[in-house]
């Protein structure tokens, strides 16, 4: 458009133009380097008005050390040498402060050749470079975080899977040294079994197909162990959509995964017990109903035939002892499923905690003669208190035939008197004792306090007994017997305990 | 005329062993393996002084005989005695007039049956 007007008139537009341009300092400085003319952009930039700067040298742009240098004159030196220079470099203002600036100095000639002056174009890099310096920063802050960080391992793959970066984190969970890994391609990281199988490959393929790779597995450290390892693999391109490569960051999770193996295992274990419990409260029942028309059978034989002959009256009592005994063991069971599956209930009563003991001890006559064990009972009367009947029949019954198991032949002694609030009931008698460390342990689940077989039993008379009383609110210990043997405490609230009165307002 | 007692149970071992030393007793009993039977037994049968009552059986258990035989007028006031291997089931709101845990002694079912028997 300009190419259609007159010279004067285009030399014109080109002023107003180059006055107005705000961006850029244009400046004509003559042959020796003096400013000439000054645009909007030289004020802006500089500082100075056209009054205070026309005339003088283009030197005093110049920061003290370059002026020294001789940098303005080499820089003008060149420009008539080589027709134009460019430079970066700091600059003065007016006021000063420097900028970074970005100059080119043209030299212009007049038509014979001869030197007519130069024209300078500066432009304000401050702010290009403070961004610059910026990004190179936080790029640097960034780098310096991600190097750092020790709980996740972070690093660069090369479009072929190759290890191109490795901060801390990925040697403390990897186990290799920077120097020892860049360069080595993922599947170091993979068991053999999950290189043949192809997966480091598949996780570069996902990742580049669907620019993410997600996984959980077992991955190898340096030494060879095994961690479990949450990995994420995200394709990075570059503008053009060029694939750069991979950033991986992985996690060992091994501490969680143990966890969760081992929560799996108790819930496994509980299943287990749960199913042991189920079958014995299903087996005992399943056992009690023939031992029901066994035991009705057995009644009408000993209630006596008198046809009958002393050996088959011996016979009968036998078989009604074994019943007794069967029934007996599978009460047991039945109690072990039911505290274990928390359905041991109490019905409370007022009891006489000396009379029940006078019956239990006399109902176990027999089985005190055939132990010839002497059995003697001490009660203080009146001990009196809210109890289950048939399940503190069934503590004081467990211990005594407990004496007679394990100290057959001695003089077994039944206490029963009050002490405070509680009832106490102390079984004593002097056979072997009980060992320290078993003492530890006659209380759990069929434990006996010696493994030899002649013993007999299952080893759940002392752990109901205990179960029973502590459901009672009570307590159940067993110490050494002073002059020898063992001895069983039982104290039990003789108040009512708030359940037992909720049964019995 | 000796007094009449209903046994219900679905066990057969149980029953008929039940129902011998009843018989062996002198008492007339009646039998029936299922709630169910038991009930339709008794719109015919002449009533018994009282019921030997089984909980766990298939087609009618004992609650469900019981709720019918409350429900009953002509059946209602028959005794029940509960015979159960389970200590735990709830016979709170049967209104049984006593429970027999199994495996039951002979004496002791026949103490039972002779109090309420004589009572009736």
């Amino acid at each position: 458009m300009t190419q259609n007007l007159p010279q004067a008139q285009r030399e014109a537009s080109y002023q107003v133009m180059v006055e107005s341009v705000r961006d850029y300092a244009i400046f004509m400085l003559d042959a020796n380097g003096m400013v000439q003319t000054w645009n909007q952009g030289a004020e802006r930039i500089k500082g100075y008005a056209p009054a205070e700067i026309i005339g003088q040298h283009m030197s005093r742009f110049y920061p003290p050390e370059d002026r020294k240098a001789g940098r303005p004159e080499r820089l003008l030196r060149k420009a008539v040498e080589e027709g134009r220079v460019e430079d970066e470099g700091w600059r003065l203002r007016k006021d000063g402060s420097r900028f970074w600036a970005d100059v080119v100095i043209t030299a212009l000639r007049n038509d014979d050749g001869s030197l007519r002056g130069f024209v300078k174009v500066t432009r304000d890099l401050s702010e290009r470079r403070i961004a610059e310096e910026r990004l190179r920063l936080s790029e640097e802050r960034f780098r310096l975080m991600v190097e750092s960080v020790k709980d996740y391992a972070i690093f660069m793959l090369d479009p072929d899977g190759k290890v191109a970066t490795w901060n801390a984190g990925a040697e403390r969970i990897h186990g290799f040294s920077p120097a020892e890994i860049l360069g080595k391609h993922l599947s170091t990281f993979y068991e053999p079994e999950g290189v043949a199988a192809g997966y480091p490959k598949r996780e570069l393929e996902v990742a580049t197909r669907d620019g993410r790779f997600e996984d959980e597995g077992w991955r190898l450290r340096k030494d060879g162990s095994r961690f479990w390892a949450s990995v994420v693999l995200t394709a990075l391109y570059d503008p053009r959509g060029e694939l750069l490569g991979f950033a991986k960051v992985t996690r060992d999770l091994t501490l969680r995964r143990e966890a969760e193996d081992e929560r799996i295992r108790l819930a496994q274990a509980e299943e287990a017990i749960r199913l042991r419990d189920d079958f014995l409260a299903v087996a005992s029942h399943e056992l009690k109903t023939p031992l029901t028309s066994l035991q009705l059978q057995i009644d009408t034989l000993s209630a006596g035939d008198e046809r009958l002959g002393p050996k088959s009256k011996l016979r009968i009592e036998r078989a009604t002892r074994s019943v007794k005994r069967l029934v007996a063991l599978v009460e047991a069971l039945l109690d072990v499923s039911r505290i274990s599956t928390g359905q041991l209930r109490l019905s409370f009563e007022r009891i006489d905690l000396g009379q029940l003991a006078g019956e239990v001890v006399e109902r176990l006559g027999y089985a005190a003669e055939s132990a010839e064990a002497k059995v003697s009972l001490r009660v203080q009367p009146g001990v009196v208190g809210s109890w289950d009947r048939l399940r503190i029949d069934q503590v004081l019954s467990n211990l005594l035939t407990n004496a007679f198991k394990y100290a057959a032949g001695t003089e077994v002694r039944v206490d029963v008197r009050a002490a405070g609030d509680r009832a106490v009931v102390v079984v004593a008698d002097r056979g072997p004792g009980v060992s320290e460390e078993a003492k530890q342990r006659v209380f759990e689940r069929f434990e006996r306090a010696t493994s030899k077989r002649h013993y007999g039993g299952l080893g759940l008379g002392l752990y109901v007994a205990r179960e029973i009383v502590e459901q009672h609110g009570g307590q159940i210990a067993v110490d050494d017997n002073p002059g020898g043997g063992a001895r069983f405490t039982v104290t039990l609230p003789l108040a009512s305990s708030p359940d037992a009165q909720a049964e019995h307002p | 005329m000796s007094p009449r007692i209903m046994v219900v149970e679905d066990d057969d071992l149980i029953r008929d062993s039940l129902v011998e030393v009843l018989e062996d007793q002198g008492y007339e009993v009646l039998s029936a393996s299922n709630g169910r039977q038991a009930f339709e037994l008794l719109q015919t049968a002449p009533l018994p002084a009282l019921i030997l009552l089984d909980l766990m059986m298939p087609v009618l258990d004992g609650r469900g005989f019981r709720e019918l035989q409350q429900g009953d007028p002509r059946l209602a006031g028959i005794p029940v005695v509960v015979l159960t291997a389970y200590r735990e089931i709830d016979t709170e709101g049967m209104s049984a007039a006593a429970m027999l845990r199994k495996p039951v002694a002979l004496k002791t079912l026949l103490e039972t049956v002779r109090r309420y028997c004589a009572a009736a």
